[in-house]
């Protein structure tokens, strides 16, 4: 089993130049990781569901074994070991290359969306019942990865070290994410294994798929070695490398490229297995901190191997192999990816506070006149749009039918249209107020203008607190829904503000710490809903992709008080809120105590950000997109981006709400789902307007 | 902004203009169907009395199974939830194009519920459990209890005479499972004749995504073990399964605890066939005892393994056929 793994690691450089202590212990480290492997390799060959055990398996490998466990390996176990295998070397390497190519160490195929793009080209296919051969689907997946890696590569501006390669990655992985969840819902019988799949699964049908792109892996991987040279030039800056002589752009492109190919392939065979590409070359620069590529590219893949082969032993050791089939490998891998990512924010040096206000290029237009207008426009609009809201759904009602019911006149049906429509547009108003508010608070005090309370984990964690609970009581009361959703967002936002927490707290690490633990949260999530109610997945899926299906009154009282008490706190504090934004120094100067104001002001975001959670579920973009917007319309003072921006929230949720509720009726689209569509374009154009 | 904001308000005020007026009629009271027959009280699956005037004629059916329950009862529902979707898994008792689509079966659209201005909305238990309180301010609701691996086949009765009682067609509900036991009773008897009585079998779906597979074998307690059993089969899957629907789940090499050669695989596809296409070459597979002896049978399309008696009956047909032929 090892001959294919050795086959990638670098004996011939070991024989040229044997002089050096790094060779040395490039060797050293390889054989190692050749010697785990070959251990792991055996025992995951003793695993499965079958009762060939370890004592089978050792007689058939010395040519004695039954035909039964022959088979069972034929059929079922080195088939998914080779898949593993295949899937540690493409992905350790992809992101490893990933990782040289954007100069950062935080590239991945997870955080440049290149697993999300090929995964959705695959959900696609499937959806719209193209039953194509593997190859295409391969190609497929390769065309919509190179997409998504183009389009982050492009946004982010060169990369160069920045964390905002990992926010826009992480904001196109949300979008890519969102419209692959729409499919699921919309064709619940067609993808119906697709959920699982979609995290990642190794119980593969036969060699056909890993067959089939072992060769693409194979030629990729070389070639990357191959470019090794050329990579380590690049790795000195584009200037340097253009005066050594190096075509920087056809490098790069090249190695994207390859490493897209990579990507795809692995998905092809096993779906998105999260986070080993991001992993496995940390790990490998830990080992080896100077090595070059032609080191790094082969050992990083060889640590993915060891990734997914431990992650899928030790899932199979600790729940039983008929159990585990129904835990997705890529949800270990991605738990263990996260704690890695939070590790590396913990470890990498702050980015000190040269980074411009949130406020950016957008200036301060803080002329009276135009603030009036805006806010008499907004008020108009958020008269019109909830009664428009009212009226729109699958059934049409007119003001005058509205009148009536005011009044009591309407007749049964109409009663109960407009009965049960009013909670989920006073749900969707509410709540999109909330995120807004939220997402002021947060980008003011972390000083990023991506963050928001989704990237910031506080959603993941309060989704998780609300689906655990939902799991264990199934009809449980609204209040205590958002209980566990309150409770789920303050443990998570605990551990994302304290582990972000050295010495003082940094935003790019407070944000980037934040998207690992939501990772980690979404991961959790689907763990719980395939291990609790695996054929219920369309509800969970609703629920997390944020709805106002069948909401309450009850329900909204939450947020409603949320909102009352904590937006007049935020807005009191706006000029605090202008200070932190501005820099680390000056509240300081101007002897604000900072560390107590920027936990309260965090504190009431993820509060707010919860009890949104816990009216309309997990809903990205909003705390994102209308502080944003605010900022645009009015400048960049949160006296007045604070309001602005909750009547945009209140209005882009309603809008969203109302359009999910009518455009295909009577089927419907969630309203988080449609924000992702709508937030995705306007996300891009502030992407491409604060592009450094 | 210069342009949106008058934009804008003549966009607004055009919608207010073309939006007075109503939609209703209210003073006729349309619900007031002649009532042909006294009022009908059934106990649901929740142990609640629902009271109807009379007998519905106008129902909506939220799952495909209630559906099927209402249609074979010689009622057309007014409203069902998927019903494109319906007419591919379930041809036991088909929907006509008048029956209208509510949406999506996880989400319902209660517009067009209420629309369709219904007597009775029947749902199942699980699904949507908020909605019902919701629904049952304005229209009554009746709830079945679906599926319960404990007790399949009296669920299935007490679900379908509930059904039967709601839209008054007892007497043809006793008609349909007098039919359904004869089928079954007949079934076994042909069964026997043959020598097949005790026959294990393994029923099972599964799915093929990317080249990943997952099989969901249907475990004793599920319906369609408990139609197969009741023709004199034996249920050879014993791995775990879900206490409601009777369902485990699987990959090839777990496929392996099934040993006696005797064991026919039966299996649905209304789309695409894992079994065929992608197990087809896997050594594990080849080996299975049904695939040795060739004792493999794809359920018609259509088949749907979560129904109701007139699933039953097309279910047991096939199975029957395919152990006697």
């Amino acid at each position: 089993m090892t001959t294919k793994v050795r086959g990638t690691s670098p004996r011939r450089g070991l024989v040229e130049t044997v002089r050096s202590p790094q060779t040395i212990r490039t060797a050293v480290v390889s054989a190692g990781l050749v010697v785990l492997i070959a251990v792991l390799a055996g025992i995951h060959l003793t695993q499965g569901t079958s009762t060939s055990g370890p004592l089978d398996v050792v007689k058939a490998l010395f040519g004695q074994g039954d035909a039964q466990t022959l088979a069972v390996l034929e059929g079922a176990r080195v088939p998914r070991l080779l898949a593993a295998l295949l899937l540690g070397v493409a992905l350790g390497v992809a992101g490893a290359g990933m990782q040289s190519v954007a100069r950062n160490p935080l590239a991945s195929p997870d955080t440049l969306a290149v697993n999300a793009g090929a995964h959705f080209a695959v959900v696609a296919i499937s959806a719209f019942g193209l039953s194509l051969p593997l190859v295409p689907v391969g190609g497929a997946a390769f065309a919509g990865g190179l997409a998504a890696a183009v389009v982050v590569l492009g946004l982010a501006g060169g990369g160069a070290a920045s964390p905002r390669l990992v926010l826009v990655g992480s904001a196109m992985l949300l979008a890519l994410q969102s419209v692959t969840v729409l499919l699921l819902l919309l064709f619940e019988e067609e993808t119906s294994g697709l959920f699982a799949w979609g995290s990642g699964s190794l119980t593969v049908a036969d060699l056909r798929a890993t067959g089939q792109m072992t060769p693409i892996v194979v030629l990729a991987v070389v070639a990357l070695i191959a470019m090794g040279g050329k990579l380590d030039i690049l790795a000195l800056g584009d200037d340097n490398a253009t005066v050594l002589g190096l075509r920087v752009r056809r490098t790069r492109v090249t190695a994207i490229v390859l490493t897209v190919a990579l990507t795809a392939a692995a998905v092809t065979v096993a779906g998105p297995v999260g986070f080993v590409g991001l992993s496995a070359p940390v790990i490998t620069r830990l080992l080896l901190p100077i090595a070059k590529h032609r080191a790094l590219l082969p050992v990083s893949g060889l640590i993915g191997v060891v990734t997914v082969l431990g992650a899928d032993v030790v899932l199979r050791a600790i729940m039983g192999s008929a159990d585990a089939v129904r835990v997705p490998t890529g949800v270990v891998t991605t738990i263990v990816g996260a704690v890695v990512m939070v590790w590396l924010a913990r470890r990498g040096r702050g980015s000190g506070s040269r980074r411009p206000a949130p406020a950016g290029r957008v200036g301060v237009a803080g002329s009276t006149r135009r603030l009036v207008v805006i806010s008499v426009v907004l008020v108009a609009l958020l008269a019109v749009v909830p009664v428009v809201g009212l009226m729109l759904g699958d059934r049409m009602v007119l003001l005058g039918d509205l009148a009536n019911w005011v009044t009591g006149d309407t007749g049964t049906a109409l009663t109960f249209v407009l009965d049960q429509r009013l909670p989920r547009v006073l749900a969707a108003v509410l709540a999109g107020a909330a995120l807004a508010v939220s997402g002021c608070g947060i980008q003011s005090v972390s000083r990023n203008p991506l963050a928001e309370p989704g990237l910031l984990g506080i959603t993941a964690g309060a989704g998780l607190g609300a689906i655990t609970l939902i799991t264990i009581v199934p009809a449980v009361g609204a209040w205590s829904i958002a209980g566990a959703a309150g409770a789920g967002a303050t443990v998570v936002f605990l551990l994302v503000y304290g582990l972000a927490w050295r010495s003082g707290l940094d935003s790019d690490r407070l944000v980037i710490i934040g998207i690992a633990v939501w990772s980690a949260g979404m991961a959790l999530i689907t763990l719980l809903i395939v291990v609790s109610d695996p054929w219920n997945s369309a509800k969970a899926l609703t629920w997390l992709s944020g709805s106002t299906y069948g909401r309450t009154l009850e329900q909204v009282v939450p947020v409603a008080l949320a909102l009352l008490a904590l937006t007049p706190l935020l807005w009191f504090k706006h000029r605090e809120l202008d200070l932190h934004a501005l820099d680390e120094d000056t509240p300081r100067v101007l002897g604000m105590r900072i560390e107590r104001s920027r936990l309260v002001v965090l504190a009431a975001s993820g509060i707010l950000a919860a009890t949104a959670v816990s009216a309309i579920g997990v809903v990205v973009f909003v705390g994102l997109v209308a502080p944003h917007l605010a900022r645009s319309l009015v400048g960049g003072r949160h006296g007045r981006v604070v309001p602005v921006a909750a009547a945009l929230g209140a209005l882009l949720v309603s809008v969203a709400d109302t359009l999910g509720r009518t455009v295909i009726a009577p089927a419907q689209i969630p309203a988080g789902l449609v924000i992702a569509m709508v937030g995705t374009p306007y996300f891009v154009l502030v992407l491409w307007k604060t592009r450094p | 902004m210069r342009l949106l904001t008058p934009a804008a308000l003549v966009a607004a005020t055009a919608l207010l203009l073309s939006a007075c007026g109503t939609t209703e009629n209210t003073a006729a009271a349309p619900s007031e169907s002649a009532a042909a027959s006294g009022p009908v009280t059934v106990t649901d699956a929740r142990g609640k009395a629902v009271t109807l005037k009379a007998p519905a004629k106008r129902v909506v059916a939220l799952e495909w199974g209630e559906a099927e329950m209402v249609a074979s009862l010689g009622v057309m529902p007014v409203g069902a939830a998927d019903v494109a979707g319906y007419n591919v898994w379930d041809k036991a008792a088909p929907l006509t194009a008048e029956v209208k689509d509510v949406g999506k079966r996880n989400e319902p659209s209660v517009d067009a519920i209420v629309g369709l201005n219904p007597d009775v909305v029947i749902i199942a238990d699980e699904r949507d459990s908020t909605l019902v309180p919701q629904i049952e301010k304005y229209v009554p609701v009746v709830v079945t209890k679906s599926s319960d691996a404990s007790r399949n086949f009296d669920r299935l009765r007490e679900d379908f005479k509930l059904v039967a009682k709601t839209v008054g067609k007892e007497s043809e509900a006793d008609k349909v499972l007098s039919e359904m036991d004869a089928k079954l009773a007949e079934g076994k008897k042909a069964v026997e004749a043959k020598g097949a009585a005790g026959t294990p079998f393994l029923m099972a779906d599964g799915y093929l995504e990317g080249s990943t597979v997952s099989i969901r074998p249907f475990g004793k307690g599920s319906l369609v073990s408990d139609t197969a059993e009741a023709v004199g089969l034996k249920n050879a899957w014993t791995g775990k399964v879900d206490p409601q629907w009777g369902l485990g789940q699987t990959d090839v090499e777990g496929l392996t605890a099934i040993t006696d050669p005797k064991t026919v695989l039966f299996y649905s596809a209304s789309e695409e066939d894992v079994f065929t296409t992608g197990l087809a070459q896997n050594a594990v597979y080849q080996r299975l005892p049904f695939v040795v002896s060739k004792k493999i049978h794809k359920l018609d399309a259509g088949t749907w393994t979560f129904g109701g008696p007139k699933s039953i009956i097309m279910t047991a047909d096939q199975i029957v056929k395919a152990v006697t032929a």
